[in-house]
């Protein structure tokens, strides 16, 4: 049977170079039986006197890190700030645009509008987990190779101009201008590509008649919220001449929205009389609970830039 | 009242360099690793073993410590001693032991109670 301080032994140098592996295990159970004669004189017996050093010892991968020098952490504080910077800026980015484009490819190429926002769901969180695996792989293979990363050195000049909050993070910018994306791409989608009926047949969801005047409106006014975005992000902050073109833009869309939609002129009217429930009184509701949810988010965007305008002024 | 744990992290920030020094100065007369450990316990350096043993290893790769084995006895020791390069190391972190003290003495006697 092997005594407990060969196994203790066994476990300790299992993770120790082989290379000193011999000299540090004569040592070691040199010194265990040193402090275990050492307890047998103070009158403990000879088994408990054992257990007692290899606890005191303690976990054996613990005293083998100590022999080696190496550290017990995945990323160290020489890395870390560098890796959380990196991953921050993957995956606020990436994911979302993948999702996007792997959701249009589903609704567009295969064809299949139900599953779109669930494929790009998956694609999006499987791209980020992917990216947050490989990341923290390299920086981990890095910090045990003690690879300098040769980055600038902090200066001064880094330092944000504005020392109050900034109003504006990269972020929400990019969320923004992902959402209107999908909004402008929505568009012309619906015309082409969206499918109803057991038939296949394409119909437009909103009414092709629209395409004359209002359907062009609403996307110049979408993409001139995308360029105020990066305008946003390019000041740094919300200022009064970027909330009043915020306010005329969402009452550019809003309005015109709006106003279509109680005159139930939104939705194509082929489109209505494929689904019952529509015709039945339906399109009444839809229309209600849209100009409601028109009406909460323009005010809550209006007022949200407005605060964020006042703070930053301060 | 300071926890006890705020005390204890302190204690052992503080602590920590002095085992280094405390080794150096005890292996001017070598010594195996359970014999410094009872030694630096006796004086008032109470240390882990965990932490000691392989303190001595990474002490002799730096050249501070030179080892030989004792292997007269029941069981053969690896006996450290301060080496050459060890004792100019020792006598800087003295000094600098000193430099503290005084430096805190001086802090101490100056400051407004």
């Amino acid at each position: 049977m092997t005594s407990l301080t060969d196994r203790y032994l066994d476990a300790t140098l299992r993770s120790v170079p082989t290379g000193r592996r011999e000299e540090i295990a004569t040592e070691l159970r040199a010194s265990i039986g040193d402090m275990v004669d050492g307890r047998i004189a103070d009158g403990i017996d000879a088994a408990t006197a054992e257990r007692d050093v290899l606890t005191e010892l303690g976990n054996p991968a613990q005293l083998a890190a100590r022999y080696t020098d190496r550290r017990l952490q995945l990323i160290g504080p020489e890395y870390y700030l560098a890796w959380q910077r990196l991953l921050i800026v993957l995956l606020s980015t990436i994911p979302a645009i993948v999702g996007v484009l792997m959701g249009l490819l589903e609704a567009t190429v295969a064809d299949n509008a139900a599953g779109a926002i669930g494929e790009g769901i998956v694609a999006a969180f499987t791209v980020a987990v992917q990216i947050a695996f490989w990341v923290t792989l390299v920086f981990a293979v890095l910090e045990r190779l003690g690879t300098p990363l040769n980055l600038p050195e902090w200066s001064v000049d880094q330092l944000p101009e504005h020392p109050t909050e900034r109003g504006v993070t990269l972020t929400d910018v990019c969320a923004s201008i992902v959402f209107l994306c999908l909004f402008i791409a929505f568009l012309p989608w619906q015309h082409f590509q969206s499918v109803v009926g057991p038939d296949g047949e394409r119909l437009p969801i909103l009414d092709p008649a629209l395409w004359t005047f209002w359907l062009p409106l609403l996307l110049v006014v979408l993409l001139a919220s995308v360029a105020l975005e990066i305008a946003k992000y390019r000041a740094r902050r919300w200022t009064w001449s970027l909330v009043g073109g915020n306010a005329v833009l969402n009452l550019a869309f809003a309005v015109p929205a709006i106003w279509l939609l109680l005159d139930d002129r939104l939705l194509n009217p082929e489109f209505v009389d494929r689904f019952a429930w529509l015709r039945d009184g339906g399109l009444d509701t839809v229309a209600r609970i849209s100009v409601v949810a028109i009406v909460v988010i323009i005010l809550w965007d209006i007022a949200e830039s407005v605060v964020k305008a006042r703070r930053s002024a301060r | 009242m300071v926890s006890d744990d705020v005390l204890r992290t302190h204690l052992q920030e503080l602590r920590r360099g002095t085992v280094v020094v405390a080794s150096l100065v005890a292996l001017r007369r070598p010594d195996y690793g359970y014999a410094l450990l009872q030694r630096l316990t006796g004086h008032g350096f109470p240390v882990d073993a965990n932490t000691l043993y392989p303190l001595l290893r990474r002490l002799e790769e730096q050249g501070l410590l030179t080892s030989e084995w004792n292997t007269e006895e029941s069981r053969p020791r690896k006996f450290y001693r301060t080496s050459d390069s060890g004792e100019q190391v020792l006598r800087r972190l003295l000094a600098d032991l000193a430099a503290v003290q005084t430096s805190l003495t001086t802090l101490i006697e100056g400051a407004p109670r």
